[in-house]
């Protein structure tokens, strides 16, 4: 009989673990991987091309279906390299508006990381408990925008719209008795705000309960320690950013190092890790998680006694208020031609990045004084970190590739564009 | 630098002007824009909307840069805080009385209002009073009015009045009550009109059967050329998903400036009227049935191979492109006939020898204009090409002495020499001429005219028009459609020869149709074929094969019972033909009768083609819309027909294939016409009933005769002219 | 953050974990505390979560209290649509007014951004809270005028309510 030195093997597109369409071919020797090679450009399609054809705005809605599990963060980085290259300021509300849900989204992409990570390697029970608080998030992305998940929110000086006052209620029904409605009507018989607050005020103590799941659970550190081990030298060699980084050891977050919108105003700290394993990674993200709730109570505390315009004054780019668009004959026709042209962009380059929940990410737009751009170039974190698996799994069993992808926090929406 | 130059410094760039230039035409020249309404290059400067204000170094106040000579040392900022904030307030008042019809406004998009008021106005109105009504107009079936839109920009009025040279537009009231009118509340009555659909900076003039349609951002602009005169407008055509939606000029000083004419404009709407054909037809039985374009051309090519060569008749268009022209002529000479003819409208096709090659106008269009004399002879110049008339204007408010040799009855507005002429008189008119220029020059007719030669009944008119004529330097004499189509052509061509010899004028023809010198160049002639090379044996000519039956027919882009000499009997002729082949576009009630297969066509906007206009310029074109129904390109339908006919090197892959061949085949240099030896001078006057009827505007072909906005115009229904 | 090598004492304390089941019974405390905590789900679709008046969902075209299309065919929807999911068609109705001949709204290239009504000057087109549709057939993505005004119609007093409740903040 022959031996077989080593086969090659393909992991996805179709596996459950590729975490969306990861094909990756590895060449095995028995169990163990001596190369792994990532294929990308199965969910293409060709957003920042498509950007480049049409105006300005009429590209938010793309960026948030880049990295579809951290939206609005997506559009955060598009919306404000326009605004460096318009040299338009963000009222402050707005700029709280947008930390809050920049926060919110970090939660909800770790909540996803999370139980999706969890499922991965054996945490069944922590899909199910991450996607009970992301409800709840979600409800407040619809309640602010109207869509669960591609909001289309924050715009060119500001965001669409203020925060509702209201939240919406459920409705009594024959499976549910009146008390059993005003229990579940309890978070939302004031604002969005108050509705986020309760979540704040809920959300650590489950945080607790997931970590009385994984953090000291033998299984869940089998599976990750010293597995997928990255020193701050290499991490930084491959371009890790975000908790790839940071579990590195690197303290490195640009909301601290080159702080955006009102990060300067609010208190928190940046946690790191010591070993650069999938556990301190998780680790990492856990404490992120924390403290992402810590400044959404300290913004949603400036928001509830700061009231203020939530968009910029300036309407050859901002479109009039309905009302006045409805009997002002300039304010009609700066609607008319912001709907149909857009607004044009002084000629110029920028470039502006966010610490999205996977690192960083940023775009890059080169305006030729158009009404559209020249050239958006995505910088989308999860590339750098996919790259970077070779390195990561070599010498590693199978079942640890799957425990790398998971740490990576892969979403191929944003790695394909 | 020469004592006429002063240099002046805007915005800290100096520049170079000529004194009695207006600022706005220097910062245009340089690129520098300045906000404008009421200014427009080629009117008058009117400086009544004030949006060009300027701030002016040592004026008090700004300046209205369309009306503010420029001086040595102007120093000029169009960007000043002072500058900006008068035209902020200027674009603020001009809104007032703004209605809010963006969203049904025809205009939205392409606004001048929308864009300056983007570019200088404020964002947020400050004004909360009521607006201004003014009540709409009906001024006819081509441009719609919402006059509440207006803004006083006057350029509609300066435009019928500078143009079009009369008054028709006008404003009355003044400040809030200021309205622009028709005096009368009559139909916009000019061959021109609706050019004021493009001058109105906002949605007060608009076009009428465009209105509605689509918006300027869904349509793709494509360049193409005017199908309808020989003067070979350029014009954009946009396109909506395939559909012609409208036309509007294609800016080119050298044709037609920044104007188009009606005909032009309006006649798209025919590509899309009912009779379009949308299938190939062949008579089964006597039936017509829809049929899949093979069997038929497979039909055709059969049954003209059974057809004895010298028995078949080519009858083209003189609106058919270069490219169809050139085929048709192959086809028929490769059949083995020279029965080929495009000169549908001639009733004097003797004395061909003396034809031009090419004809043309006899000097450019541009040249035209700085004429010192024009005698148009038997022309309705307005009808035929109106944007040639356009032109003579200009040359006649120029200081051209112009003159017109033609039917009585016809308007120009400008001060010219009329000698009206009844068409059975104009061969008499021109021997009274050349009797005049005798006078005039002091030289002798030749013998070969003399018997036409009138010595005594020459007045004050006819000795003036020969005056003009014999001064001027630049002199020319145009013979129009009506010479062209007169029953003593030839003999006309002659004596105007003769009357151009004598006064060294230049002389030139109004060829007809879209590509009379086209067709003619590529050899749609009986006795001449590709570059005027004559041919051994001359075919008959269009009237010979319409006046006895031929056994078959092939007819190219026209309707014989309206486009021929005589329609009754041409479809008569055609009737009693074995098999008569007709490419066309359209359907006619009367091909029904004499048609055997009906092959679809596209029309000028579903092809690539070549015009060659009136002054000797090939102008390509490609098709901009898609084929109604299975039409296709004439080009292409002919292309096939010949391979089905087996008829060598017909391997063209596409249109400018087709053009490059047919460049190749004919003369490059264009030629002054000389005429040969003389035609008989002798035959009896015609009368009444043997001349040409008078030229229709919105009669001239196929395509404008389907356009329900052109015929619903009184101009069509031959009404209140003016 | 702490260093997880295994020294001696971090061994000793895995055996004692692993001999009292303390992993095995914190998780699973944590089970039972999730088990007598009420239910978070709910039961669709007799019961729904509840809806945000900005919801964005199917679209719908409104008609004025008189019974007139409210949709003048300006086509701003159109133009600022970034999938080019909406066909506009016009021409002018007999009355003489701007109307649309065609409205199409292809559901499948639509992303729901809202962008059409923001747009809409009149109110006529917009996203209405229902989510609940489908297709059974091809073709029956495409949303035409007459179904576009039929949803209109149907869930007019939804819509109005809706509208209302968000108009303080657009």
């Amino acid at each position: 009989m022959r031996e077989i030195e080593s086969y090659t093997m393909n992991f996805g597109p179709q596996h459950p673990a590729a975490h969306g369409v990861l094909r990756l071919v590895l060449e095995m020797d028995g169990e163990v991987i001596y190369k792994a090679d990532p294929h990308v450009g199965l969910l293409h399609r060709g957003t920042e091309k498509l950007a480049e054809s049409k105006p300005y705005n009429q590209s938010i809605g793309y960026m948030d279906r880049l990295d579809y599990v951290s939206m609005m963060c997506n559009e955060h980085g598009y919306v404000m390299a326009i605004e460096k290259l318009l040299g338009l300021s963000v009222p402050i509300r707005a700029q709280y508006i947008r930390v809050l849900f920049d926060e919110a989204t970090r939660i909800l992409n770790h909540l996803m990381w999370l139980g999706a990570h969890g499922l991965d390697i054996g945490a069944m029970t922590m899909f199910l408990y991450c996607f009970r608080e992301r409800e709840d998030l979600m409800d407040a992305y619809e309640a602010v925008s109207g869509t669960r998940m591609h909001a289309t929110y924050y715009r060119p000086g500001g965001v669409y719209r203020d925060l509702p006052l209201q939240m919406p209620q459920y409705k009594p029904s024959k499976w549910r008795n009146e008390k059993e409605v005003a229990r579940l009507n309890e978070a939302r018989r004031g604002s969005l705000l108050d509705f986020m607050w309760d979540f704040t005020e809920r959300f650590p103590e489950r945080i607790d309960e997931y970590e009385t799941l994984l953090t000291d659970n033998r299984i869940w550190k089998q599976r990750t320690v010293n597995i997928g081990v990255v020193t701050p030298e290499e991490a930084m060699a491959l371009g890790f950013t975000g908790p790839m980084l940071r579990g590195s050891g690197v303290e490195w977050d640009l909301r601290k190092k080159q702080p955006y919108e009102v990060y300067d105003q609010v208190k928190f700290d940046i946690p790191v890790g010591v070993n650069g394993d999938c556990y301190d990674r998780y680790l990492v993200r856990m404490e992120e998680m924390r403290q992402s709730n810590l400044i959404m109570r300290q913004c949603i505390e400036w928001l509830r006694d700061n009231p203020g315009p939530v968009m910029a004054d300036d309407h050859k780019i901002v479109p009039p208020e309905r009302e006045e668009m409805k009997d002002d004959m300039e304010a009609l026709i700066h609607h008319f031609k912001l709907f149909t042209e857009g607004y044009t962009v002084p000629e110029g380059e920028a470039y502006a990045a966010v610490e999205a929940p996977k690192g960083e990410f940023g775009v890059y737009m080169i305006s030729d004084g158009a009404n559209k751009p020249f050239r958006v170039k995505v910088r989308a974190p999860g590339f750098a970190h996919i790259a970077a698996m070779d390195f990561m799994v070599r010498g590693h069993m199978l079942a640890d590739v799957v425990a790398v992808i998971g740490t990576m926090d892969i979403v191929f929406g944003e790695i394909d564009r | 630098m020469s004592d006429d130059q002063v240099t002046i410094e805007v915005d800290g760039i100096s520049l170079p002007a000529k004194k009695g230039q207006m600022v706005m035409e220097v910062t245009d020249d340089a690129g520098i824009y300045i906000p404008r309404f009421c200014y427009h290059a080629k009117l008058s400067v009117a400086a009544n909307c004030r949006m060009c204000l300027v701030e002016v170094e040592k004026a008090p106040k700004p300046l209205p840069a369309c009306a503010t000579p420029v001086a040595e040392g102007m120093k000029i900022s169009t960007k000043s805080p002072a500058a900006i904030a008068a035209q902020r307030a200027t674009m603020e008042f001009l809104l007032i009385n703004h209605p809010l019809d963006c969203p049904i406004c025809d205009q939205g998009g392409e606004c001048e209002l929308q864009d300056l008021a983007m570019g200088y106005g404020r964002d947020i109105s400050r004004y909360n009073e009521g607006k201004r009504v003014v009540a709409d107009k009906d001024i006819g079936p081509l441009v719609s009015t919402d006059m509440t839109r207006c803004i006083h920009c006057t350029r509609c009025v300066r435009f019928t009045e500078e143009i079009a040279g009369f008054q028709e537009l006008g404003t009355m009231g003044r400040g809030e009550d200021m309205k622009i009118g028709t005096y009368v509340e009559k139909a916009v009555n000019h061959e021109l009109s609706g050019n004021i659909i493009d001058l109105c900076p906002v949605g007060a003039l608009n076009s009428k059967p465009f209105r509605y349609r689509a918006r300027a951002w869904e349509m793709i602009q494509q360049a193409t050329v005017s199908p309808h005169d020989s003067f070979g407008s350029n014009m954009f055509a946009h396109v909506k998903q395939g559909r012609l939606m409208r036309v509007v000029p294609q800016p080119n000083d050298e044709i037609n400036e920044t104007w188009l004419s009606d005909r032009d404009r309006f006649s798209y709407d025919g590509i899309y009227s009912t009779d379009r054909v949308i299938k190939p037809l062949l008579r089964i039985d006597g039936e017509f049935r829809e049929t899949e374009w093979s069997t038929v051309l497979e039909q055709v090519s059969d049954r003209l191979q059974q057809t004895d060569a010298a028995k078949i008749g080519f009858l083209s268009s003189p609106g058919a492109t270069v490219e169809e022209s050139f085929l048709l002529q192959r086809i028929a000479r490769g059949l083995g006939t020279n029965n080929i003819d495009h000169r549908l409208q001639a009733r004097d096709l003797g004395d061909s020898d003396n034809d031009p090659v090419q004809p043309h106008i006899g000097t450019d269009i541009v040249s035209l204009e700085s004429a010192d004399a024009i005698a148009v002879i038997g022309s309705d110049l307005r009808r035929e090409v109106p944007m040639l008339a356009h032109r003579v204007r200009k040359a006649a408010l120029a200081g051209a002495t112009v003159s017109f040799i033609n039917p009585p009855g016809q308007q120009y507005q400008f001060s010219h020499q009329y000698l009206a002429t009844e068409l059975t008189q104009l061969r008499a008119a021109l021997g009274a001429l050349i009797g005049a220029a005798e006078v005039a020059t002091g030289k002798i007719a030749p013998d070969s005219v003399a018997q036409r030669v009138d010595r005594q009944s020459h007045d004050e008119t006819h000795r003036a028009v020969a005056e003009s004529l014999a001064q001027g330097e630049r002199s020319h004499i145009l013979l129009g459609h009506l010479a062209q189509r007169h029953p003593a052509f030839t003999q006309i061509r002659a004596l105007a020869s003769v009357l151009a010899d004598m006064t060294g004028a230049t002389i030139g023809f109004i060829p007809e149709s879209a590509n009379a010198a086209g067709a003619s160049l590529v050899g749609v002639l009986p006795h001449r074929g590709a570059g005027g090379e004559p041919v051994a044996t001359p075919g008959l000519n269009a009237r010979q094969m319409l006046a006895d039956a031929l056994d078959a027919y092939v007819l190219f882009g026209f309707e014989p019972e309206v486009d021929t000499v005589e329609g009754a009997q041409a479809v008569e002729t055609l009737r009693n033909a074995n098999f008569v082949v007709v490419m066309s576009p359209w359907l006619s009630e009367q091909a029904l009768e004499y048609a055997d297969v009906i092959l679809p066509i596209g029309t000028f906007a579903e092809t690539a083609g070549t015009y060659v206009n009136l002054e000797g310029r090939w102008q390509s074109f490609s098709g901009v819309a898609t084929p109604v129904g299975e039409a296709r390109p004439g080009w292409k339908v002919l292309r096939v027909l010949a391979n089905y006919l087996h008829l060598d090197a017909f391997d063209y892959n596409d249109a400018l294939e087709v053009t490059v061949a047919a460049r190749e085949a004919v003369p490059v240099e264009l030629q002054d016409y000389r005429i040969g030896p003389m035609p008989s001078m002798d035959g009896a006057d015609f009368g009444d009933d043997l001349m040409p009827a008078p030229i229709s505007l919105y009669g001239s072909d196929s395509l404008v005769r389907r356009s329900r906005p052109l015929q619903r115009t009184p101009l069509a229904r031959g009404v209140g002219e003016s | 953050m702490s260093a997880h090598g295994l020294t001696d004492m971090s061994m000793i304390r895995n055996w004692s974990k692993t001999l009292l089941l303390t992993e095995l019974r914190s998780g699973l405390a944590v089970t039972l505390r999730n088990m007598l905590r009420p239910k978070v789900t709910v039961r669709y679709p007799e019961e729904k979560t509840p809806q945000s008046p900005r919801f964005r969902g199917l679209h719908a075209q409104r008609r004025y209290p008189n019974g007139e299309e409210r949709c003048i065919a300006c086509k701003l929807c159109e133009a600022v649509c970034p999938a080019l999911a909406i066909t506009i068609e016009s021409d002018m109705r007999d009355d003489g007014t701007r109307r649309t001949t065609r409205y199409d709204i292809d559901l499948f290239k639509c992303i729901y951004c809202g962008f059409c009504e923001e747009a809409c000057p009149v109110d006529a087109i917009v996203e209405t809270r229902i989510h609940e549709y489908h297709m059974e057939n091809r073709g029956e993505n495409i949303m035409t005028k007459d179904k576009l005004l039929a949803v209109g119609d149907r869930y007019e007093a939804m819509i109005a309510a809706d509208k209302a409740a968000d108009s303080q903040y657009r």
